[in-house]
Parts: structure tokens; C-alpha cells; sequence
């Protein structure tokens, strides 16, 4: 079996089998709520998370002959367990309406099943966000590679020109175009802020909580959903509809970018890694 | 093509323990103490036996003296909400002109029972201490809508309200901010008090029952002065 398989598989099972474990819950006696029965597995996700970056042998990026490794499998399994679990939570998150969203879903059985597909994004969000937190603290140059710099507002600004202007030439951009790195930043916020204010709910199944703390859980909620919700859509329209994106969204697949694509978009990465290569290669040498 | 190893800088190679290392350990050890704990709830602690006060009193509504003119309704969203809103009132009557007298009219009011507080997840549906009313802390609630399958009526006394994104109910006006008289059990009901057929009371006694229902006679002898029969075998 392929090494990559694996992931794909585990991702397949855990949307498939929640969705099942969801509905079944939902059609047992009195309507069972997962975040009732199965709460531990909301504290448990993430610690699984940093279990798997703790068992994960990461590949940086490299040249190798005509492609480029942008996504190592860790950057894939991260990428869709988190992006996935996202769009379950912000699907059944709309159903169930939030702040000036009107609910959807009408009878009780509705809610219950999204309450439980909602749990099952839950998990699998909590998991691949651990999962690529610790990744992170692991190797934090990845961190630092998403955060905007001093070209935030000049190279985003430059792209203005691909409206109308002929010759068009691509700024430097690193491994991440700027505008990227910035919208990192909004991601990060929602997440933190979705994060804490839906444990403080799920918390709210097994403790008595003050209610001002749930009382405020609920807004914060619904606007960090909002804030994911902006990102999820630009994210999917920038990364999969245009089709300058394209060479990006297959490596999400694949873990490869054409070298040709590398060396155009994103010159100053390309540099980067074309300078440590050669580093690396004198250093052989010398050796 | 060349060979690929792990250039990762927080790999293994150095002394100590490694920032993945580290990972892996906090990440087994707080799995291992979420599994424990969650076998332990299941094996070490007893079921919770909770029990809750009886309520203060009820509201009664007499389906035979009801006109289903939906005034109470008014008046509850209006004391509650401030609109005069039927799908924000708690108290519903609902009216089918294919069922004979006196079941053309169905007065769904909350019976004080504790079923919702039952199901209530989090607390939010809860018996208020002082005067045992089944109320809703609307600021706790989390829109699962277990309350409101739990209602033993058959048209739920429950509602989802769409406003507050939270359950409500009857709470024998407790909380009226849209009322200026005291509301409660010692005070003011604003559907009982705006009934222009007296067919609404509060009482503190439990009526005739039958198989599924209350069956409750609000026909006096102040019935008669409207010409009516004051006693209607059912």
C-alpha cells in the first residue's frame, strides 16, 4: 500500500463513520446527543493531534528534477483534516443558525442530527488543528514562513496590475504570497476564538458554568464563525477556482508543484530553496 | 532522483529530548488521562439522582368555556417580548373547525411538570429556588431542542424562540420586562388576566384528570350570568 493512502483512508472512515455514528445517535430513543454521550472524544481529538506530530517524520521542501515538494504528507493530512472538518462544522453550523442566521433546520430530529454531524467536524477539526499546531512548535521556521512581512502591502498591491497591465511581472513572493500570509492571521483569530468559546459549550454539557461565561461563548462563537466563514469562502475561491491556483490545489494532492510554476510565482522561495540546495551540495563536496 | 531524508532541525540527532519527542509525550499522556477519565465517570462515580421541588402552581385552561380568540396570546408575547407576536406567545391555542365541541379548541399551556428540566443539558431549563416555576435561563441555552421534544403535551409548551436563538416557555410571568404589575405565582398573569372568558386560572390544585389530561372546570355560577349552562357534562 502506498504511504499516502493511509491518511485519504483515515480521513474517508472518519467522515463516513461519524456521519453514521451521527444519524444512529440521532435515531436512538429520546434523540442522543454525541456532545452528551461522547464527550470525551471532543477533549481527546486534539490530544491525538499532538500525538500524531509527535509520530510524524516531516520531508522539507526541496528541488527535485522538475518539480518542487511543497506538501510533505503532514502538510496534506493537516491541510484537509482541518480544511474538511471546517466545512462539517461551518455547513452544519449555518443549519443550526447563529447570531442573525436563521435556523434551518425546524423539527427536533433535524437539530439533533446536526448537532451530531456538527460533533463529528468537532473531532476531526480538533485533530488536524492540534495536529498542525504541534507540528508547528516542532519545526516553528513553518510558522514563520506564513507571517506577513515589510512586502505585505507592496506585493499585494502589485497584483492589482494583472487587471490590466500587459507585462505583468510577478513580485518575489516566498512560499506563501503575502496576501496569504495576512489572511493566516484572520484564520488563526477565528480558530482560537471558535475553538475556545465551543469548549466552553461542550463544557456547559458536564458542568454547571457561570452562564455570563456561556452567555458570552455563544456571540464569540458565531462571530469567529463568521471570520472562518469569510476565509473558508476566499480560500477556496483564491486556492481552487483560479486556475493561477490550480499547480497549487494538485499539490494538495500530490505533495508536488512543477518547477516551471515555482520559479515564476514564487521567485523568492525558489531562490531560497535553489541556495540551500546548493549549500548543501558544496557542503557534500567539501565533505 | 536524489535520496530524501528528514532535514527536519528539530529531529533527532541531539541531546536531550526533542521538541517531537516532547509532542509525543504530551499528546499520549493527555489521551491516556482523557480515556481514563472518561472509563472512571462511567465505572467510579454513582448515577446522579436528582430531585426537584414542586412548583408554586399552574395555569388551567377550560376547553369548554374557551373562545379561542387568542387574546392570551397577545398579552403573553406582548408582556414578555413587547410585540404582539402569536408565534412568541407561550401559551398556544389552536383551533380545527373539523373536530367537534369542545375539541374544535386546543389550550396548550405549561403544566409546571419537570419533564424539560430533565432534559435539559446544561442547566439551562431550570426550577427557579424561590418560587419553583419551570423557567429557562436563556443566556445558558444551547439550542438543542431536548426540552422541547420532552414536553409531555402534544403540541409542545415549549417553544424555539428564533429572536434569542434560545427555548422558552411559560414562566408564569416571572420575568415580564413589558408588564409593569409583579408576575409570578403570588402575582399578575397577563393571559389569565386579559381571558375576556375567564376560561384561564392559576391553581395551586390539581384538577379532575382524565387518561392524557387535565380536565378542568372553570364553568361558576358567573357562567350562568351569560347565559350559559353552568356545569357541561364533558
Amino acid at each position: 500500500m502506498k504511504k499516502g493512502v493511509l491518511p485519504v483512508l483515515g480521513l474517508v472512515l472518519a467522515f463516513g463513520l461519524g456521519s453514521l455514528w451521527a444519524v444512529q445517535a440521532t435515531r436512538s430513543e429520546g434523540g442522543g446527543l454525541l456532545f452528551d454521550s461522547a464527550w470525551w472524544l471532543v477533549f481527546l481529538a486534539p490530544f491525538l493531534g499532538v500525538l500524531a506530530a509527535g509520530l510524524t517524520r516531516r520531508r522539507d521542501p526541496r528541488i527535485e528534477g522538475d518539480k518542487v515538494l511543497r506538501h510533505n504528507g503532514a502538510a496534506r493530512l493537516e491541510h484537509w483534516t482541518h480544511g474538511l472538518g471546517t466545512a462539517l462544522l461551518l455547513a452544519t453550523g449555518v443549519g443550526l443558525g447563529f447570531l442573525f442566521v436563521p435556523r434551518l433546520v425546524r423539527d427536533t430530529d433535524g437539530v439533533w442530527l446536526m448537532m451530531n454531524l456538527h460533533f463529528v467536524g468537532v473531532a476531526v477539526f480538533l485533530f488536524g488543528t492540534f495536529y498542525y499546531a504541534a507540528n508547528t512548535i516542532i519545526s516553528a521556521y513553518r510558522f514563520r514562513e506564513h507571517l506577513p512581512t515589510g512586502n505585505a502591502f507592496s506585493f499585494t498591491v502589485h497584483y492589482g496590475k494583472l487587471l490590466g497591465v500587459k507585462k505583468f511581472t510577478m513580485p518575489p513572493e516566498d512560499k506563501y504570497f503575502e496576501s496569504e500570509k495576512m489572511a493566516y492571521i484572520l484564520a488563526i483569530l477565528a480558530s482560537v476564538g471558535v475553538i475556545l468559546s465551543g469548549i466552553v459549550k461542550v463544557l456547559a454539557h458536564l458542568m454547571e458554568l457561570p452562564a455570563w461565561l456561556v452567555s458570552a461563548a455563544t456571540p464569540v462563537h458565531g462571530v469567529s464563525t463568521i471570520a472562518m466563514l469569510l476565509f473558508f469562502l476566499a480560500h477556496v475561491f483564491f486556492s481552487s477556482v483560479l486556475p493561477m491556483s490550480w499547480p497549487v490545489l494538485r499539490s494538495m494532492f500530490t505533495g508536488y508543484v512543477p518547477r516551471e510554476y515555482a520559479e515564476k510565482e514564487h521567485a523568492g522561495w525558489y531562490k531560497r530553496l535553489s541556495d540551500s540546495d546548493d549549500a548543501a551540495t558544496t557542503a557534500g563536496k567539501g565533505a | 532522483m536524489s535520496e530524501v531524508k528528514d532535514i527536519n532541525p528539530a529531529g533527532e540527532g541531539s541531546k536531550g529530548l526533542s521538541r517531537r519527542q516532547f509532542m509525543g509525550g504530551i499528546g499520549a499522556l493527555g489521551a491516556l488521562g482523557v480515556i481514563g477519565g472518561a472509563v472512571a465517570q462511567v465505572f467510579l462515580l454513582p448515577d446522579e439522582v436528582i430531585a426537584y421541588p414542586i412548583s408554586g402552581g399552574f395555569l388551567l385552561v377550560d376547553q369548554k368555556k374557551c373562545s379561542g380568540c387568542s387574546t392570551c396570546m397577545a398579552a403573553c408575547a406582548i408582556a414578555h417580548h413587547g410585540a404582539a407576536n402569536h408565534s412568541l406567545a407561550r401559551i398556544q391555542i389552536t383551533q380545527n373547525p373539523f373536530k367537534a365541541f369542545p375539541y374544535d379548541i386546543d389550550p396548550v399551556q405549561c403544566w409546571q411538570c419537570d419533564e424539560c428540566t430533565q432534559a435539559c443539558p446544561t442547566g439551562a431549563m431550570h426550577v427557579d429556588p424561590e418560587t419553583g416555576v419551570r423557567t429557562v435561563d436563556q443566556m445558558r441555552c444551547i439550542g438543542c431542542l431536548r426540552c422541547v421534544a420532552a414536553c409531555p403535551r402534544a403540541v409542545s409548551a415549549v417553544q424555539w424562540d428564533e429572536q434569542t436563538h434560545a427555548s422558552q416557555k411559560c414562566d408564569l410571568c416571572l420575568d415580564t420586562p413589558f408588564m409593569d404589575d409583579e408576575g409570578g405565582v403570588n402575582g399578575r398573569r397577563a393571559c389569565e388576566s386579559v381571558c375576556p372568558m375567564r376560561a384561564i386560572t392559576f391553581t395551586t390544585d390539581l384538577p379532575e384528570q382524565t387518561e392524557d389530561d387535565y380536565s378542568p372546570n372553570l364553568r361558576t355560577e358567573n357562567w350562568t350570568s351569560f347565559g350559559y349552562v353552568a356545569d357541561i357534562e364533558g
